[in-house]
């Protein structure tokens, strides 16, 4: 990277940025091979995004904890299956976590659970306000959500940190089907490029 | 429902989230993404994004569950590295789509996918119980899935609707003459799929005759295709009523109007 080049240091990939991406990386590749100290380190790193994201879209603490087991060891066990060129390690594991969150939504009992505890939740932004610690992630992510419009924002938040599908959130903004793919699609293109991701 | 290129296209943000239901739409997304280059490269970053926003949540995690991890990684076989790649260009016609979805959907539901199509034969229940642990199971039947599919393509559509639906249940059963049926239940719309592996190879001139065996009265669910390599591709069934068990005969070539033999599988549907 070329350090007279503010531009380019400022907008550094997002995942870049985070506590070194290529080393993760590194680790998984390490894991892969059945390395358990690499997998503690990759813990190490991983095991509050993932238990945040899902704790994020599920709240119940115990169903969370849960999950987040399932995942780590589903990363364990898979890690062979990572592919680079993909995408990034952290991007491959929290898709993981992302998406068993919203499995175990899914699945009948756990809906019903998640309704009941859900009742009072309290509106997406303030969500992303109560996250905000001196995190540069969470700065970084807090800032670039408050660059988007209220719709594109709520839309993100909704779907990313409430578990609901895009029908759910047309649903419960009262926004059309075609106008929500919209607004979360620009949502994205704005928050990429507010991240700096490549 | 049909969409036109322009609105699948847009879906790649709901994609990117996971905010795309299972069913017909992620299907047809599922496969619009394995040929659309620009359409991956954006999930790609909008997945940046998401993991950005994983990151952002970052909470600490109760401590004892590192120990737990830990000690189920210190017994946990881990799986071989995957021939085939998430995107598999060259195969979009054959390609099912929708499976890397309904393998996570149904894994964490914990429902024992290990004796999906076959898989289950060559192995006790407690080597299975082991392998499901290891996810190989997963992997074994999604190639066995796979392959019975692209025999299937007539049935795309009733396929990925029922494998897709939010609440399937996954049902399994030997057969009295060896093999496994396995059943994919929408029990909200009264029907399923079945395939079968490991049945015995018939004579020439019968078949295997699918059945809805309820109280009242039993219809025809239609004829087992033949195996390949010992699996049967899916086969659809619907109208399922309370009561029905799904039952399995051999019948003379062309099938019969009624079973002529006595079942050799007859499972109860839970709808």
């Amino acid at each position: 990277m070329n350090p007279n080049d503010s531009d380019a240091s400022r907008f550094r990939s997002a995942t870049a940025d985070r506590r070194g991406e290529r080393d993760l990386d590194d680790l998984l590749i390490h894991v892969a091979r059945g390395d358990q100290v690499a997998f503690e380190a990759l813990y190490d790193r991983m095991a509050g995004p993932v238990y945040g994201v899902i704790r994020r879209v599920l709240r119940d603490p115990s169903q969370s904890e849960e999950v987040a087991q399932e995942v780590l060891l589903e990363v364990w066990r898979t890690a062979a299956r990572f592919d680079p060129a993909m995408g990034g390690a952290a991007t491959w594991v929290t898709t993981i976590a992302h998406r068993r969150a919203i499995d175990r939504i899914r699945s009948t009992t756990a809906a019903a659970d998640r309704e009941h505890k859900t009742a009072d939740v309290s509106p997406p932004h303030d969500e992303v306000a109560e996250a905000v610690e001196a995190s540069l992630d969470r700065e970084r992510v807090r800032r670039c959500l408050e660059s988007l419009t209220e719709i594109q924002r709520e839309s993100i938040t909704l779907a990313y940190y409430g578990g609901h599908s895009y029908r759910q959130v047309a649903e419960l903004l009262n926004v059309t089907l075609g106008a929500i793919k919209t607004r979360i699609r620009d949502g994205l293109i704005r928050m990429r490029d507010c991240l700096g991701v490549s | 429902m049909r969409f036109f290129r322009q609105d699948l296209h847009t879906l790649t943000g709901a994609y990117a989230l996971d905010a795309l239901e299972p069913g017909n739409e992620l299907t047809r997304f599922n496969r619009h993404l394995s040929r659309c280059q620009s359409c991956a490269s954006e999930v790609r970053g909008f997945r940046e994004v998401a993991t950005a926003m994983a990151f952002a949540a970052t909470t600490d995690p109760p401590t004892e569950m590192r120990d737990q991890v830990m000690a189920a990684v210190a017994r946990t076989r881990q799986l071989p590295p995957e021939v085939r790649t998430h995107v598999r260009p060259r195969r979009t016609r054959s390609a099912a789509p929708w499976i890397p979805w309904l393998s996570g959907a149904i894994a964490t539901a914990g429902i024992v996918l290990a004796v999906l199509f076959g898989f289950a034969q060559a192995h006790t229940q407690n080597e299975l119980n082991q392998a499901r642990a290891q996810n190989q199971a997963l992997a074994a039947a999604q190639a066995r899935v796979e392959a019975a599919l692209n025999q299937a393509r007539e049935h795309d559509q009733a396929l990925a609707e029922i494998l897709g639906a939010p609440h399937v249940t996954l049902l399994s059963q030997r057969t009295s003459k060896g093999g496994v049926a396995v059943v994919v239940l929408d029990a909200a719309k009264r029907q399923l799929v079945v395939a079968t592996s490991g049945l015995p190879a018939l004579p020439a001139g019968k078949v295997y005759q699918l059945w809805l065996i309820g109280p009242v009265k039993i219809v025809s669910a239609g004829l087992l295709p033949t195996a390949q390599a010992g699996v049967t591709t899916p086969v659809v069934a619907t109208g399922i009523v309370k009561g029905d068990k799904l039952g399995l005969t051999v019948e003379p070539a062309g099938g019969s109007k009624q079973p002529t033999t006595v079942p050799i599988l007859a499972l109860p549907l839970p709808v």
